[in-house]
């Protein structure tokens, strides 16, 4: 045999084996569209967080530990200091983005990273490979590892809630998903969130100087859509295009001082 | 009690022997590293939240990298028709095959959920580079595996005992040509892929650029080659197992010199395209690059050492002649295209941009791998190591009297011993 009795018709066969195995396999699986960002559900959740209102407590930290169970080396939300205006400290509360073209969805090798239609940028714990993509990708360093277990108390618990959610396991990211869970239990029992505390984030029930908003996009007489209306707001790292679903409204020298 | 020393000495203490208890000792480190990892979890490295990629990646990407001369000397010879250099495209199969394996073993390591492997082939997100990648790779090796059966046939223990096996494997050698042009495909999509799965991270501006796909595909391309052309001498120099021509050698060497002029081009323009940016981020990882801690390994290891040297060596007809300079020369290229991936991977994630509103504060981090990363990760290179002298030694992988036409006396003489 030479090499030239491998003619045009092998290689044809070979190839048509080939398309149909790939055309297989294409067809157990469905892709879900990403290319185009979230898909525009019924519900489309946001979180207006004012700067002004906000004295850096990290409450809302606090009651996220204790809900969705975080370990307390990790934070889904975090509180920075973000400079001073009139001697007076301002301060960055920073959960998940929930982006409407959100890097770690687009670049997730399983779809462990997914969008839920309400706009929620969810991950499915039991997918995901633990490659670290989606948390290269996160412009807002929103996600954290699981580097080990974690097996210990949470510290937060019982003081600031019980867990609602399984714990994470080893060797997987975890991030912020707006505790989809209080929302679908809440809606569930005929609960609207944002309105009613058991609808609505942990974060933002906990805040006690209420700068933390929760609501419907799509409802133009949401708190947060009425808020977003008569407020100048800003919104994470908008350069980027990636469409946060969280919104700051900034501090000036006149809601500084009225605030005290 | 004697004869015990005496075997030792017979059998220990060669060069051979010397060279497997070397490389036995680090893959028995390498061993209890693993252990480690997979019983603590990954807590047990430096890795942080910041700089989630490191050691392991590196050696990941190096290995895909400097494999990929199996693919583009595949393609000279079966589909540009260079019959005479096979059996380089030989060598460059069976290294490609160990460096893909290799790459296998840094992700096993690296990833959190190894046992979850194969949700990739479950769960297609077509938009991700990485998914890409990894079903490229994984079916490349496939085909690297199909492409190596005329290599494992050669095994004498095969030959002997399953005649008829050793037989029917030498025939996938006929296909040669068409897993070539698979090879190709996949191989130009996962090695340019590689660098777009950095090239597409706005999070880290240093990396966002288009170009990371040019110069991933072009650097493996030219480290793949030198690999195979440094290995092959190398293995003539220490091993009469090993046959060189050092002609052919020496053909290669000055092709790849004008590709190294094609590189360092790009190179070239990549530096100066990103020096006049300016953009928050990009420029401090710039600098870190440039001036900072890893500037050492940009110039010197990256672009002087690793890049312009060995161009004017391989191009300079005394220097390539001279086997010295020759290796020399293809060392060094395999030794920048490492440094690449290196600096590329860690300097893109140690400049931190701040997401603070009105600020482009850049934060830096920084990230040395611990020892139970380097124990793992030598233990992979160990690997790779042993692997080809073990090929070398008995699958005749570097045997540049083989061409095309021998393979089929091959074939014919199956029972025959080959005295090497």
């Amino acid at each position: 045999m030479t090499e030239n009795n491998f003619n045009r018709r092998d290689f044809l066969k070979l190839s048509a084996i080939g398309i149909a195995v790939a055309a297989g396999t294409r067809a157990i699986t469905q892709v879900e569209a990403s290319e185009g960002g979230s898909v525009k559900g019924e519900h489309q959740w946001a979180m207006v967080i004012d700067q002004a209102k906000c004295t850096g407590c990290g409450y809302c930290t606090l009651a996220c530990q204790a809900h969705n169970d975080v370990n307390p080396d990790i934070q889904w939300n975090k509180v920075l200091e973000a400079g001073e205006i009139n001697g007076k400290k301002v301060y960055l509360s920073r959960p998940c983005m929930q982006c409407e073209h959100a890097p770690c969805v687009e670049v997730c090798p399983v779809q462990a990273s997914y969008y839920r239609d309400d706009g929620i940028v969810m991950m499915d714990y039991d997918r995901c490979i633990g490659c670290r993509y989606c948390e290269v990708a996160c412009p807002f360093q929103a996600r954290s590892f699981n580097w080990e277990a974690f097996d210990g108390e949470n510290p937060a618990v019982p003081e600031w809630g019980t867990p609602e959610v399984e714990r994470r396991p080893r060797g997987v990211p975890e991030k912020c998903a707006f505790c989809y869970q209080r929302i679908d239990r809440g809606m569930a029992n005929g609960l609207t969130p944002g309105i009613d505390a058991d609808a609505t984030p942990a974060c933002v029930v906990a805040c006690p100087t209420g700068a933390r908003m929760f609501g419907d996009l799509n409802d133009p007489n949401s708190n947060v859509s009425q808020i977003l209306r008569k407020h100048v707001s800003y919104r994470l790292r908008e350069n980027l295009g990636t469409g946060s679903r969280v919104y700051y409204l900034p501090v000036d020298d006149t809601t500084v001082t009225t605030e005290g | 009690m004697k004869k015990f020393i005496k075997t030792i000495r017979e059998n220990i203490v060669t060069p051979w022997g010397m060279w497997l208890s070397f490389l036995g000792v680090i893959l028995l480190s390498a061993l209890v590293a693993g252990i480690i990892i997979f019983w603590k979890g990954l807590v047990v490295t430096n890795l942080t939240d910041l700089v989630p990629w490191g050691l392991w990646i590196t050696i990941d990407l190096s290995s895909i990298a400097v494999s990929a001369g199996a693919f583009s000397l595949c393609a000279g010879v079966y589909l540009f028709g260079l019959k005479r250099y096979a059996p380089i495209a030989r060598t460059a199969t069976f290294i490609g095959l160990i460096g893909y394996t290799m790459a296998m073993l840094a992700l096993v390591l690296d990833i959190g959920r190894p046992d979850r492997f194969y949700k990739a082939m479950l769960y297609w997100n077509v938009h991700s580079l990485m998914w890409e990648v990894t079903m490229c790779v994984m079916l490349y090796l496939t085909v690297l595996i199909l492409e190596s059966m005329p290599i494992f046939a050669s095994l004498e223990w095969l030959r002997n005992k399953f005649p008829l096996v050793a037989k029917k494997m030498e025939t996938v050698h006929h296909y040669a040509p068409v897993l070539a042009i698979i090879g190709l495909g996949l191989s130009s999509l996962h090695q340019s892929s590689l660098g777009a799965m950095y090239g597409v991270i706005k999070a880290r501006p240093y990396l966002y650029k288009p170009e990371m796909a040019v110069l991933f595909m072009f650097s493996a391309i030219v480290g793949g080659i030198a690999l195979t052309l440094f290995a092959s001498m190398l293995s003539g120099r220490l091993t009469p197992k090993a046959k060189v021509s050092d002609i052919l050698v020496e053909r290669v060497a000055q092709f790849l010199g004008y590709l190294m002029i094609g590189y360092l081009y790009f190179r070239f323009w990549d530096w100066m395209a990103t020096r006049y940016m300016h953009e928050p981020g990009r420029t401090e990882a710039y600098h870190l690059l440039t001036v900072g801690p890893l500037s050492f390994n940009f110039w010197f290891g990256e672009l002087l050492l690793g890049t312009l040297i060995p161009t004017i060596i391989l191009l300079y007809k005394p220097a390539r002649l001279s086997p010295f300079w020759r290796m020399l020369g293809l060392g060094l290229i395999v030794g920048g295209v490492v440094a690449f991936r290196y600096d590329i991977n860690i300097v893109g994630q140690l400049a931190v941009m701040s997401y603070l509103p009105g600020e482009a504060v850049v934060s830096y981090t920084t990230y040395t791998p611990s020892l139970v990363e380097w124990a793992s990760g030598l233990g992979i290179i160990a690997y790779g190591l042993l692997a080809f002298s073990l090929g070398v030694k008995y699958l005749r992988v570097v045997d540049h009297r083989l061409t095309s036409e021998e393979h089929e006396v091959v074939t014919v003489e199956s029972k025959e011993t080959v005295h090497a």
